[in-house]
């Protein structure tokens, strides 16, 4: 009976939308990320820098439906950021590995976004890019981690990959790595809540 | 300040920060590779390297890492990144100013080096130059003296070089330099910019430029013509040290200079020669002249933070822990607030908001060089370089607010914290000299004998008559018992025992009510000092009680001539009193007044 229930679920999750919010710094790169999911025929060749938010759909392998709110990384739009954190499942976070300048702005917003009442209490997958692996100081994932201090992040799933958004390398896997975790969590909120229902019963 | 956090995030680096020896007015923030990253440029002048002349290259830092560096012909007194024109695509030009040019670089490479007009020399300095090459070397001295005549900051520069050589080093040098003009050229002290339109993004701007001689100049770099040429002040001597300039080129500009001793001076763009503002006594480390409020900022060598307005009033004064050292706006436009940063001495750095301290951070050791504005792709980046060299990057916190503290506003309010803050120094508040305080100023220095004689003569009547009260008081109260008849009637009998030359004086006080008490009452005697000694002339009594008399007593000596050991000449039966008064506490008029008669005393031995 409740395998047959996981079943479903698993299956009802394929149907469901999921939400990405994309987020970091202007000039990290995000839009670009998000422009390398899209089909071939709607890619952008030119970039600019994005004004408030750009929401993007598309289906990742397995056809999971995924809506990406690709948000502005500017400064005066960076406090947009936290009205989008109650309805998403997943975050991209989009760190340029070769401003180690501001590694220091970076931190202090992931701390900010972490901290937000939205997203502590909640399981939501974080997935970093150290985007610009291509850069001649970029600066390896490992390194990244530690200037941040990741290994803090306890209560959420997180997981760190060098990219490069113009050639496409490693973005893949690293979003696979989130849509499974997504489903985890999805998953892990259901159970949860049916032991919940249970319960009151 | 937000919940305790520090508003600006220090950016680390691994591997060892760069060193950097500068000036505030030696950075400037550049997009000079034109790829929207903005830039560092700094010229690092070594002084302490003794095995090579004092030498400076510039160099540019991307974020924190030198990327590139590039030798300077000497050592500048500022850099500026600023736009010539308005094509596309825009590329800043580097204008650096060393002693009596300014060299401009595009793309770092040299461009164009402009220098400055030279002044007009002495005829006197012509001569002597002329006749120096003829004539012969023992009549030299007789020139050089007479060019020492002149002021030696009005000399050419060659000049002042010859007057500081020995007499073996004159010759060559006369030789070498007979045939060089003789010009007097001011060496650039001061070099800023100024925008020449409104303020969209990157507009084109002209340079001003303060020379040693007291001119300001405003250079136009894309013909490279002074398009604006004004003066310090009316005299030689104001040497400019500092400059802020406000506004746009095009339509009103001020400039305000601040010269070595002290003066600050106002210049617009119609009055091309300096006003006087104000002066002070002790030389300023900081000037600015604040974009908004259009007010003055000055720091001082007496550890103070100063704010005058335009017309020269002061309008608040701080008072620093220690020396200030350099001073730097920091506009915020996402907040609309310009903040002042001033380094102290000691590695404090403070932040104020008008006269309130906002914010503040202490690094390790004294900052000497600051520099704030849009570096990389971060807008609010503060770099600091310390004492030794150290470069720091502070990045302001996005979340950031700065609001005077409350206290700090209701200490206003109530007007106290002012006062405190600059401790005795406020500015007091004179009263308007009126027509009838004039005159009689004037009067009484005309009549000065006259005015003296008459307020003597006030003054003796005053006393006369405060006198002539006094024994009227005790001699109508002169009797035993008290006639007040408000309080108990007090009885007081005296009674002198000894022969003298000590004695001792009884007192009695009786209470004569029946129910009402005596209280809160003195007694004080009263001798001619020059018969009598009392060790205690006041006693506070307790209070007396209605038919229990009160005994005190007094020790009385008697003085007597050391020599013969008789008593004083002027003592006579008749003045040989003490006189005993009885007090109640508040009253002027005693209760009673006795005089008690003292026995002749008997000569000691």
């Amino acid at each position: 009976m409740g395998m047959l229930h996981n079943l479903a679920d698993l299956i009802k999750i394929k149907k469901d939308k999921m939400t990405i919010l994309v987020l970091g710094l202007n000039n990290s790169g995000k839009s670009t990320i998000v422009n390398h999911f899209k089909k071939p025929g709607d890619q952008s060749a030119i970039m600019v820098p994005t004004v408030g938010f750009m929401v993007e759909q598309f289906y990742s392998m397995a056809g999971v439906s995924i809506k990406a709110i690709d948000m502005s990384g500017a400064t005066r739009y960076r406090n947009l950021w936290e009205h989008q954190f109650k309805n998403c499942q997943g975050i991209i976070y989009v760190i340029d590995s070769s401003d180690r300048m501001r590694f220091v702005v970076v931190k202090d917003e992931l701390d900010l976004v972490l901290q937000h009442p939205h997203l502590c209490n909640r399981t939501v997958p974080i997935l970093f890019y150290g985007n610009k692996s291509d850069a001649e100081d970029s600066l390896s994932s490992v390194k990244i981690a530690a200037a941040l201090s990741l290994e803090n992040i306890k209560e959420k799933p997180w997981h760190i990959c060098s990219s490069n958004a113009i050639s496409g390398e490693g973005l893949g896997e690293g979003v696979q790595w989130l849509v499974q975790q997504m489903r985890f969590a999805m998953l892990s909120n259901k159970d949860a809540s049916k032991a919940k229902s249970k319960h009151s019963k | 300040m937000a919940g305790g956090a520090p508003n600006w995030l220090h950016v680390e680096t691994e591997d060892e920060s760069p060193r950097l020896t500068t000036l505030s007015s030696c950075m400037a923030l550049s997009d000079v590779q034109c790829d929207g990253y903005i830039r560092l440029l700094a010229a690092d002048i070594s002084l302490e390297d003794e095995a090579h002349e004092p030498s400076a290259t510039l160099k540019v830092f991307r974020g924190l890492k030198l990327k590139q560096e590039q030798p300077l012909p000497g050592i500048p007194t500022a850099i500026e990144s600023l736009y010539i024109d308005e094509t596309e695509p825009k590329t800043p030009v580097i204008a650096v100013a060393i002693a009596e040019s300014v060299l401009f670089y595009r793309h770092l490479k040299p461009y164009f080096k402009y220098t400055i007009p030279a002044l007009d020399s002495d005829d006197l300095e012509l001569e002597v130059w002329r006749k120096l090459p003829v004539v012969k070397a023992d009549t030299h001295d007789a020139l050089l003296e007479s060019l020492k005549g002149i002021d030696h900051a009005k000399l050419s520069r060659k000049s002042q070089r010859l007057l500081q050589l020995t007499e073996a080093e004159r010759a060559p040098f006369i030789n070498t330099h007979r045939d060089s003009p003789v010009g007097r050229v001011g060496s650039i002290v001061i070099m800023c910019c100024i925008k020449r339109v409104s303020s969209d993004a990157n507009p084109p701007s002209h340079l001003v430029l303060a020379t040693d001689t007291g001119h300001i100049f405003i250079l136009e770099p894309q013909g490279f013509n002074l398009v604006y040429q004004g003066r310090t002040c009316s005299y030689q001597t104001a040497v400019p040290s500092l400059l802020s300039v406000q506004g746009t080129y095009e339509t009103d500009f001020c400039i305000v200079v601040a010269t070595r001793n002290g003066g600050v001076y106002l210049l617009r763009k119609s009055n091309s020669e300096g006003q006087e503002i104000f002066k002070l006594s002790t030389p300023l480390t900081g000037l600015l002249l604040l974009p908004i409020d259009q007010t003055i900022l000055a720091s001082t060598m007496d550890n103070r933070y100063q704010c005058y307005s335009k017309r020269g009033k002061l309008l608040y004064q701080v008072q620093l822990d220690s020396l200030p050292v350099c001073i730097l706006p920091l506009t915020m436009t996402h907040l609309g607030i310009t903040l002042v940063a001033v380094a102290l001495k000691g590695g404090a750095v403070k932040f104020f908001l008008q006269r309130y301290q906002v914010d503040e951070f202490v690094l390790e050791e004294t900052v000497d060089a600051m520099l704030y504005g849009r570096m990389g792709m971060e807008d609010h980046v503060l770099t600091l370089v310390t004492q030794s060299g150290q470069m720091i990057v502070k990045i302001l916190r996005r979340v950031s607010r700065f609001e005077p503290k409350a206290e700090a506003l209701a200490g206003r309010r109530l007007g106290a914290s002012d006062q405190k803050l600059t401790d005795g120094s406020t500015i007091l508040d004179k009263p308007k000299k009126s027509s009838i305080f004039v005159e009689q100023a004037a009067r009484e220095k005309q009549q000065a004998k006259a005015t003296y004689g008459s307020f003597q003569v006030e003054l003796w009547r005053l006393r006369h008559t405060a006198a002539r009260a006094t024994i009227d008081a005790i001699n109508s109260s002169e009797s035993t018992i008290s006639g007040d008849l408000t309080h108990a009637p007090v009885k007081l009998s005296a009674e002198v025992c000894g022969s003298g030359p000590a004695f001792r004086l009884y007192l009695t006080v009786q209470n004569l009510s029946t129910f009402k008490m005596a209280s809160n009452l003195m007694i004080l005697l009263h001798a001619d000092r020059r018969h009598y000694t009392i060790q205690q002339t006041l006693a506070r009594l307790p209070s007396v009680l209605p038919g229990i008399p009160l005994r005190v007593d007094f020790e009385v000596v008697a003085l007597l001539d050391p020599l013969d050991k008789l008593p004083p000449a002027s003592l006579t039966l008749d003045n040989s009193l003490i006189r005993v008064m009885l007090m109640k506490a508040g009253q002027a008029k005693p209760l009673i007044a006795a005089a008690v008669t003292m026995p002749q005393s008997e000569a000691a031995f």
